[in-house]
């Protein structure tokens, strides 16, 4: 096995290069590069079927992909290779528990790796991190459990490993408001017990930005590692050779460049968009949008505040800063105008 | 009407009498199932784990003729085995022909694609997240078949139920290989059938109650085992 990257302190725990990856003769994935520092909690955001997935099985090399290069921590690794499957582990979105009592299915894990000693008290640490009593679940069966119940033992599964690298595909997806404070509690007593490095995908923005240090967006498969950004899908109409719009059903119009070769899907950056109180005399190439605020999140990393604004059927995310909240006297609910400027687009 | 009362009545009496007859083709049947049974699981449990986990080239072939082999007339199996056991056949020299053994190797044959198949469609039927779970708790190949051949053991069971059943009822196979010698290769089945040809239902239904017992006491263990 060739490595072309040298194991230094320094690697990443993750380095993508290159990865396509198809399903039959669909492309799902197209990352050029892509790291993911050590002991970081990534979000990852995307619609269905966007890719998140697919990445995060090729983050746990459960899959290979169809062309390109994994390395973990610097070292070029292959599927399923003992030396890494024991330090990385997936919760996948429906999550499998054996057909098994709660506490078999947690010490599985362990007993693979030949870990036999103080099982018991282990697997009650487990569950209590994930908010379970030993003494109520360690007995119950797989079918005893209800969803919530379900996804937390699964995540006790993962956690009693004490993973270097922990994948969460959808972790909140199917629990109530008060387990997914415990898996976000649970994940971030992972980073700072063990330094476990995390990715989280999950569509629940608003939970995904309380944990995360930063996001990354991925959309037919491109990773955009802005985090979120604006996604805008057809049909558009011609205007003239140069110029595509987008009609909305409220009677406004978005005004694009049209692509250079055949593309779909238009993508407007949150950087690139701007926000004001009033409409702004102006040239036919700035879009100027009526729309109301509809949340509000911290990006902790960048200090800054992700605003989600409604225009129409369209949901526009402008970045935000604490001092032009409150200049401006933004709050959810309220009026705003978004304007970017057309030649502002990218297009997939 | 009256002779099939006559018959339970016989039956019984033949039963707690341990008529030697009786009870020799009662042994003889549970020992060539039983060995035949432990053979096909043996060889059909891999063959199906293998035939539904993995994906390679002429798998649909290869499914195709274990499908047609569901169907194969007992009577042909003993036919072939025949020929390939008695004395001019290329296994000749063995000596399984009118032997316990040789109705084991026909049976096998017999159990061995209804194991094989029923695995198979049970092992694709598994949870497609099974395996990725299993991956990501750090599971190696072996650990991988143990665990998917133990969560999917009723329907492992179902196949050995089925299989038994099978062997148990057949009887092509065990009057063309043994040849239905009495107290030697006679199992309840052959001598069913040679009791009704000679006008003896009583012995016959005998017989046939203590197979049905047989197939009850198998069931009712698997579900005793189901249960735990």
């Amino acid at each position: 096995m060739t490595n072309n990257i040298q194991v230094t302190r320094k690697n990443p725990a993750y380095h993508l290069k290159d990865i396509q990856h198809y399903y039959g003769n669909t492309k799902v994935l197209d990352i050029d590069d892509l790291k993911i520092e050590k002991g970081s909690i990534t979000g990852l955001i995307g619609p269905n079927g966007s890719g998140k997935s697919t990445l995060l099985k090729l983050l746990a090399f459960a899959q290979k992909p169809t062309l390109g290069q994994i390395f973990y921590k610097g070292r070029l690794e292959l599927p399923f290779s003992s030396s890494i499957r024991s330090k990385i582990t997936l919760l996948t979105q429906k999550p499998y528990l054996l057909k098994r009592t709660v506490f078999e299915n947690i010490v599985y894990g362990l007993k693979i790796r030949k870990e036999k000693n103080n099982l018991e008290k282990r697997v009650a640490e487990a569950l209590l991190n994930v908010g379970l009593d030993y003494q109520d679940f360690a007995t119950r069966f797989w079918h005893e459990l209800s969803g919530g119940e379900a996804q937390r033992v699964a995540m006790a599964a993962r956690l009693i490993l004490k993973p270097e690298v922990l994948l969460l595909d959808e972790p909140i997806a199917s629990v109530d408001i008060e387990s997914a404070g415990l898996i976000r509690q649970a994940s971030l007593n992972a980073r700072k017990n063990w330094g476990t490095t995390l990715v989280i995908a999950s569509h629940d923005l608003q939970w995904l930005y309380s944990i995360c240090d930063h996001q990354l967006s991925i959309f037919k498969g491109n990773i955009f590692s802005t985090g979120v950004e604006n996604i805008i899908t057809g049909p558009f109409e011609k205007s003239d050779q140069k110029t595509l719009i987008k009609k909305l059903e409220d009677g406004q119009i978005i005004t694009l460049n049209a692509p250079s070769q055949t593309a779909s899907t238009a993508i407007i950056r949150k950087k690139n968009i701007c926000l004001a109180l009033e409409k702004q005399s102006g040239n036919g190439h700035i879009n100027q949008l009526s729309g109301h605020i509809t949340s509000m999140l911290l990006e902790k990393k960048s200090e800054t505040i992700v605003a989600a604004i409604s225009v129409h059927d369209l949901s526009l995310i402008v970045l935000l800063s604490p001092d032009q909240i409150n200049r401006l006297d933004l709050y959810p609910g309220k009026k705003v105008i978004l304007y970017f400027h057309s030649h502002d687009v990218e297009w997939i | 009407m009256d002779f099939i009362v006559a018959g339970f009545i016989k039956a019984i009496e033949l039963l707690i009498s341990g008529d030697r007859a009786t009870w020799t083709a009662v042994w003889a049947t549970i020992k060539v199932s039983t060995g035949s049974m432990l053979l096909s699981l043996g060889a059909g449990l891999p063959c199906g784990f293998v035939l539904g986990y993995f994906d390679f080239k002429g798998k649909k072939h290869l499914r195709t003729i274990l499908d047609t082999m569901l169907a194969l007339p007992t009577v042909f199996i003993g036919l072939a085995v025949y020929a390939f056991i008695s004395r001019q056949g290329p296994l000749g020299e063995l000596g399984l022909l009118f032997t316990l053994t040789g109705i084991a190797i026909g049976q096998t044959i017999l159990a061995f694609p209804i194991v094989t198949a029923i695995t198979a469609t049970t092992i694709e039927n598994i949870d497609h997240d099974l395996k990725l779970t299993l991956v990501s708790l750090g599971a190696g190949r072996r650990n991988i078949i143990a665990t998917c051949l133990w969560e999917v053991r009723y329907g492992i069971l179902a196949a050995a139920v089925t299989a038994y059943g099978r062997v148990l009822t057949e009887v092509g196979i065990s009057m063309m290989v043994g040849g239905n010698i009495k107290y030697h290769t006679r199992t309840i089945t052959t001598a069913i059938a040679l009791e009704t040809n000679k006008g003896l239902f009583a012995d016959g239904i005998a017989l046939g109650l203590v197979l049905i017992m047989i197939a009850f006491i198998v069931n009712l263990s698997l579900s005793f085992l189901r249960k735990q």
